[in-house]
């Protein structure tokens, strides 16, 4: 009998990098490769205590080893940021509907991203990068709590823009000494001052906490950004990740084996939607 | 094919016959009148029988079991496979709920090798329900008190003897493996069965009608209407989310993959039943939940079976089977909860051609 549908396949951890006092990115390298698509889910386990659902944020062309990027929150990831380099999780994965990046291809595409929410779009921006002209334009927003909390280093150092060829705001909600850039909240920075677009064809992909996408998602719409073409990476507690465990449900779909990507029209018409 | 025993055998002759080696299940009256599913080795006439009407636990802890052990961490080797089994009792209502089964751990994602492995060695022998509970409201769910499909053999007790049907082909061919005992139902003997059948479904319907429940009733738009209605918070003023419900459930499905460790204090996994009813069901890390209120999770409940699954698999997962309503210990009945909504919903339309009227 098979049982690996419900049990994970040993990881090890390569390397555990802080990216903020509460953000730490863990480099695993799993026993076998674990080939995934920008968008996708895996289930990661630490031996004993518990599962829990993250999105890489590497670039889904390396398939040997991902980065994770994981906020102190609850009971499994303060095991995680308690484990050290060299230590054994389990992994299982990967899961789920993935951005549709063919369906991307010649668009204007702008990446939205609220504090943890930005590493899904990491691996998003990765793989886009990866053949930078397949795509008319590439934006991305990124709002923080503070300068401290931005997660990707190479985000605040601005390598994203790639040197020009990306438009790369971020903006942080707290003023600080050592923060020289924007501050407001990420919605502002969605605004036609700051954000100049061809909204009624444009691609808009988005992921952050449950109130970022609410707001965020009703700011592109005002816009002009069609529904269809509005991006939402949803999380609930995804547990078995195979559309089997009923813990995900969110109106007619699991987020786990429908999503966790939908696009806004899918979900448009759910009352329990923003409801975190 | 339609069988009947010969006047020569018995009944339990029959069934000691086709249960054999194989493990087997029948149902056991309890002292209050109930029935509750038995194992032993082979068909055992002194207990064993085949129930007039449901057995108190539902069908699904024999393909999904409460807890099931998944695996230990370190060794992930083959568990000890299941018997060949055999179920003499199988009521209807059970039969169907394993549709709502099949779609969630056979034809999703990837199918779940344990409950595949359960499906395939286990041979299902349904009969039909001679009598009912007063908390049986098959009809208004699109059901009936005997089996139509699904099943390996079916038998129907009649006042001119026991029909037997096969409804696989391995249920055929053990119907042929049995032919000493049996010969060819007439027509006379199946015509009989077609008026009991007939009879007993119409004691059914009014005995649904009589808690307001109509056989027809489009109980999805009636729930799905009633989400912003006062009726939750006024059954859930009552409920104390025991769970109760879910578990009795014959087609509830939901579970947890829970770690911990083995008896050799190794990290080991189990998969244990889950309640949609509890606070934590849907809760995320970081303290969000997506329905905090008693109200809310009562609704989802209800959501899930009467929205959801005729949007996903064209069915209500719901056979009204009445098991919830005398598991609550809140009294809170489902009939209730069904007739209100669409009470609610009636006079909402009603009120709306008012409107239009003038």
């Amino acid at each position: 009998m098979n049982a690996t549908l419900y049990m994970p396949i040993p990881a090890i951890i390569e390397r555990i990098e802080d990216e903020t006092p509460d953000i730490k990115t863990f480099t695993i390298r799993p026993v076998e490769p674990i080939p995934f698509a920008a968008g996708q889910f895996v289930e990661l386990a630490v031996p004993g205590i518990g599962e829990a659902p993250f999105t890489p944020s590497s670039s889904p062309r390396i398939s040997d080893f991902m980065e994770i990027t994981i906020m102190r929150t609850g009971r499994v990831t303060d095991w995680l940021h308690n484990m050290k380099e060299g230590d054994e999780l389990g992994v299982r994965g990967p899961m789920g509907r993935a951005y549709p990046i063919a369906d991307f291809h010649g668009r204007e595409i702008l990446i939205v991203g609220g504090g943890c929410g930005v590493g899904p779009l990491r691996s998003l921006l990765l793989a886009l990068i990866d053949d930078l002209d397949a795509y008319a334009r590439i934006i991305v927003r990124y709002g923080a709590r503070s300068a401290d909390s931005i997660v990707f280093k190479d985000a605040q150092m601005h390598g994203w823009d790639q040197g020009g060829a990306l438009d790369v705001m971020l903006t942080v909600d707290e003023e600080s000494s050592n923060w020289d850039g924007h501050v407001g909240m990420i919605t502002d920075i969605l605004e036609e001052d700051y954000l100049d677009c061809h909204a009624s064809d444009g691609i808009a992909v988005m992921c952050g906490p449950p109130v970022m996408m609410k707001y965020g998602t009703g700011k592109l719409l005002e816009r002009g950004y069609l529904p269809e073409n509005i991006y939402l990476s949803m999380e609930r507690n995804m547990s078995c990740g195979i559309g089997q465990c009923g813990h995900c449900r969110l109106g007619r779909y699991y987020i786990c084996k429908d999503g966790p990507v939908f696009s806004y029209d899918e979900l448009q018409n759910d009352r329990g939607l923003w409801d975190d | 094919m339609n069988w009947t025993i010969r006047v020569s055998s018995s009944l339990d002759e029959v069934l000691a016959f086709l249960a054999n080696e194989r493990e087997t299940y029948g149902l056991k009256e309890l002292e209050n009148g109930h029935y509750s599913l038995t194992k032993s080795t082979g068909w055992q006439p002194e207990y064993h029988t085949l129930g007039d009407f449901r057995q108190i636990e539902p069908l699904k802890a024999l393909f999904f079991p409460a807890r099931e052990f998944i695996g230990s961490w370190k060794d992930q080797s083959a568990l000890h496979p299941l018997p060949n089994r055999i179920v003499f009792g199988v009521k209807n209502c059970d039969l169907s709920s394993l549709g709502v089964f099949d779609h969630v751990f056979l034809n999703g994602v990837c199918p779940d090798p344990y409950y595949q492995e359960a499906r395939e060695k286990t041979i299902l022998v349904s009969c039909d329900c001679n009598s009912h509970l007063d908390v049986c409201f098959c009809p208004a769910m699109g059901e009936q008190p005997y089996a139509m499909s699904g099943f390996d053999i079916n038998i129907a007790q009649t006042a001119g003897g026991y029909i037997l049907e096969s409804g696989s082909e391995r249920g055929e061919q053990l119907l042929e493996s049995a032919r000493q005992y049996l010969e060819p139902a007439t027509g006379d003997l199946l015509e009989k069965l077609e008026e009991q059948r007939t009879r007993h479904y119409g004691e059914l319907v009014e005995n649904s009608k009589a808690h307001g429940l109509n056989p027809g009733t489009d109980f999805r738009t009636a729930i799905e209407t009633s989400f912003d209605s006062d009726l939750w918070q006024e059954f859930a003023e009552d409920c104390v989310e025991c769970g109760a419900c879910n578990f009795i459930c014959c087609t509830c499905h939901c579970f947890l993959l829970a770690d911990g460790y083995d008896a050799r204090a190794e990290p080991a996994r189990t998969k244990l039943w889950d309640a949609c009813l509890y606070s934590g069901f849907a809760a995320t890390a970081g303290g969000g939940n997506p329905r905090p209120l008693r109200a809310e999770r009562l609704r989802n409940r209800f959501d899930k079976k009467f929205s959801y699954f005729p949007q996903v698999l064209d069915r209500y997962a719901c056979d009204g089977c009445g098991r919830c309503s005398e598991a609550c210990i809140a009294n809170i009945d489902v009939r209730d909860v069904l007739r209100r909504a669409v009470d609610e919903c009636d006079a909402l339309h009603a009120h709306s051609s008012d409107h239009r009227a003038n």
